[in-house]
């Protein structure tokens, strides 16, 4: 019952790394944010969660913007030519 | 038409290269980059009589090759949902607590570099291959195309508790593999 009553007033884990979440996305009401903030000052997990995602966020963007893997791009010419002239 | 031939076959050598760097930065992807380029210009050839010249070549060809990366994500976001049901009891119990050996640890304090240590770069490339497919192509969106949730849910035709349920549970999985493989290592 008191548990009950806690995640209503101070959301549970799984609602706080919802939250989180969505969080990057758009801001959270008032009340989300002070039930958030309750959690998280209760709840050393879901504080760690919320740095790493963070971390992850920034690592996630960089990582798959980085222009990278260096590809023959003559021979993809020449595969793309051959297959029009067939065509 | 051999004329018209003649310039598609000099649009390939011209626009290759940054078609395949667009694409590359869109799917993240090699090979996939390689056939959305080699797609576009055989669609180009194929319909290369409805170009008038209204626009430059390469616009004409930025907006098939633009049309075929949406398609490619509209697909393999459209294959049945796979949710498994499980996937977010694996980390909580039912009153919706983390479960003990799934609570986010302590990273190290030091993660102020990871972001160019390319060994992260790799473990973290891996963590997310190893989503199922539907989930880490949410998370490509997001982060590619740079996106809000609610674009990319008009783009790709799912609804926003599918995307925000996806998101969650891939984020939470990756947060975990990167953490077992990364900081415990």
């Amino acid at each position: 019952m008191m548990k009950k009553v806690m995640h209503y007033m101070f959301l549970s884990c799984l609602k706080a790394t919802e939250l989180i979440n969505k969080k990057s996305e758009a801001p959270l009401s008032c009340v989300q944010n002070l039930q958030l903030k309750a959690h998280k000052s209760m709840c050393k997990a879901c504080s760690n969660y919320e740095k790493q995602s963070s971390i992850l966020d920034n690592a996630l963007q960089a990582s798959l913007n980085k222009e990278g893997l260096s590809v023959d791009i003559d021979a993809l010419k020449a595969e793309i030519q051959a297959k029009i002239k067939k065509g | 038409m051999v004329k018209e031939n003649n310039s598609l076959s000099g649009w390939v050598d011209t626009y290759t290269q940054p078609m395949y760097s667009w694409a590359f930065h869109k799917v993240s992807d090699a090979e996939m980059a390689k056939d959305l380029v080699q797609d576009t210009f055989l669609a180009a050839a194929e319909k290369i009589d409805s170009f008038k010249g209204d626009s430059s070549p390469k616009t004409w060809l930025f907006s098939i090759l633009n049309h075929k990366i949406i398609d490619h994500y509209r697909k393999k976001v459209k294959q049945p949902l796979r949710l498994e049901n499980n996937s977010l009891e694996q980390f909580f119990t039912s009153d919706g607590e983390w479960k003990k050996d799934k609570q986010p640890g302590d990273w190290s304090d030091n993660t102020e570099n990871l972001l160019d240590n390319t060994d992260f770069q790799a473990v973290l490339k891996e963590c997310l291959d190893a989503l199922p497919e539907q989930w880490s192509t949410c998370v490509k969106l997001k982060y590619l195309l740079n996106r809000k949730g609610e674009e990319i849910c008009q783009e790709v035709d799912i609804s926003p508790t599918n995307y925000w349920q996806i998101v969650h549970r891939a984020k939470l999985q990756l947060r975990e593999c990167v953490e077992n493989n990364w900081f415990k290592n």
